[in-house]
């Protein structure tokens, strides 16, 4: 198989998205809804490229495209840098304001108030439901089509299933989502509307609160480690190493029959 | 029995028998027939209600965001109690040159409620749809699952009275 990308030939494996033989082989293509850990759902078309396999040319998707037989790739077009460029304006009406989206329309000219803003704080790049789906508890979906379609729990009320992972809040490109630790819960809060309550766990040693409760037997289900006991810590990280640090330092006392001076005093 | 029924009109109680019925008996529970098993549904309450939707989750073994992904994803499903008579008016092209946005604000303004909307007595819906296929005859409605071609406004304020009378 023969992948010709941008005039250079470059090394390919049979079934490869085009997206993974860029990034492999250190051509920039844009994206905004992809990440490699994820299936790719060609959500934002920005990494739109030209694609000649055989005679034909045409316009097609990277992310999602697997490469099978010879092909030309053009990612830098003069007509996939127009493409792109109104499509950053669109996404821009958008969302006003996305440091995302202002880094791409640098790099593509566009004109982040061509279009009157309509802040929806979204990009519909869907990462959120799908990080959700393959991490989280099944909380987050992308409801209704076509231009109504939003980022919302079902029936719009506080999710039960919510294991407080906040990878939605990670994944966000818009950081449309953000989570907060109050009154000894977590809420994570897309586009400033409430989506799930966690509790926080008190560490037994401080008494400070700590990773959300959680019932991590289905979590490891979805990792594909079912039957693996869960790990439920009851100490907070900062206890944790300051008990090792502790008996390390008693271990050391004891094997140099030194008496401590001190111990265990310093927080 | 008939007590629930008549409180049915109101706030349908989902029926945990009948949806039973449904999954497992029509459609032998069958994760690939989750549509079908909603429509089913929502022929029954002329609605899908939530607690429904739950139970179909938790039977299934879906996750509910995924059905409620559906259930918004379709127009043909409705989160909210439908009212006893259903009207659509369809507004694609033809109809829209044959004056069926007149009539859609007839009806509209003559019961006091928005296209998509129920009266408060729960008899009748209106309800717009972007085009049923049936050009030639323009505009059409459909009134209770049955296609009038050639519809006026005459036409649906019989419906209208018929409604109201049931």
């Amino acid at each position: 198989m023969k992948i010709v990308m941008d005039g250079k030939e470059v090394a390919a494996e049979r079934g490869q998205t085009i997206v993974e033989v860029a990034r492999r082989n250190g051509v920039y293509i844009p994206t905004l809804c992809h990440v490699p850990a994820l299936e790719p759902a060609a959500m934002c078309r920005i990494c739109t490229v030209e694609l000649a396999e055989g005679r034909r040319s045409r316009l097609v998707t990277a992310c999602n495209y697997p490469l099978r037989s010879d092909a030309e790739i053009h990612t830098d077009t003069p007509l996939l840098r127009q493409n792109r460029k109104v499509l950053i304006e669109l996404l821009a009406s958008r969302c006003p304001g996305s440091e995302t989206l202002r880094e791409l329309a640098e790099r593509y000219g566009a004109d982040l108030n061509r279009f009157p803003a309509e802040d929806r704080q979204c990009i519909m790049c869907g990462l959120c439901a799908r990080v959700c789906e393959r991490v989280g508890g099944n909380v987050l979906a992308l409801c209704g089509r076509g231009v109504e379609i939003r980022v919302d729990t079902s029936f719009g009320r506080l999710s039960p299933t919510c294991i407080a992972c906040t990878a939605c809040v990670q994944i966000c490109p818009v950081n449309a989502i953000r989570f907060e630790d109050v009154d000894g819960e977590r809420r994570v809060i897309v586009r400033g509307k409430e989506a799930s309550r966690v509790p926080l766990r008190r560490c037994t040693s401080c008494g400070a609160r700590f990773g959300p409760v959680i019932d991590l037997v289905p979590v490891l289900e979805r990792a594909g480690e079912s039957g693996v006991p869960p790990f439920n810590a009851s100490v907070c990280p900062a206890c944790s190493r300051r008990n090792l640090a502790r008996r390390l330092a008693e271990r050391h006392f004891e094997q140099h029959a030194v008496e401590p001076r001190d111990a265990g005093e310093e927080s | 029995m008939s007590e629930s029924e008549a409180i049915c009109c109101q706030e349908p109680e989902v029926d945990f028998v009948v949806l039973d019925r449904i999954i497992h008996e029509e459609f032998g529970g069958r994760r690939e027939k989750m549509i079908m098993m909603m429509q089913t549904i929502q022929r029954h309450y002329r609605y899908l209600p939530e607690p429904a939707l739950y139970y179909l989750a938790q039977v299934l073994g879906v996750p509910l965001t995924k059905i409620y992904e559906v259930a918004t994803f379709y127009a043909s499903f409705s989160l909210v109690p439908k009212g006893k008579h259903l009207l659509h008016v369809c507004t694609g092209t033809a109809c829209h040159l044959r004056g069926s946005g007149g009539m859609v604000r007839h009806v509209a303004a003559k019961l006091g409620i928005a296209p998509g909307g129920t009266t408060p007595d729960m008899k009748f819906t209106l309800e717009t749809v972007n085009c049923l296929g049936a050009c030639a005859v323009a505009p059409v409605v459909v009134y209770d699952d049955k296609y009038y071609p050639q519809a006026n406004v005459g036409k649906l304020n019989e419906f209208i009275e018929k409604a109201n009378a049931d």
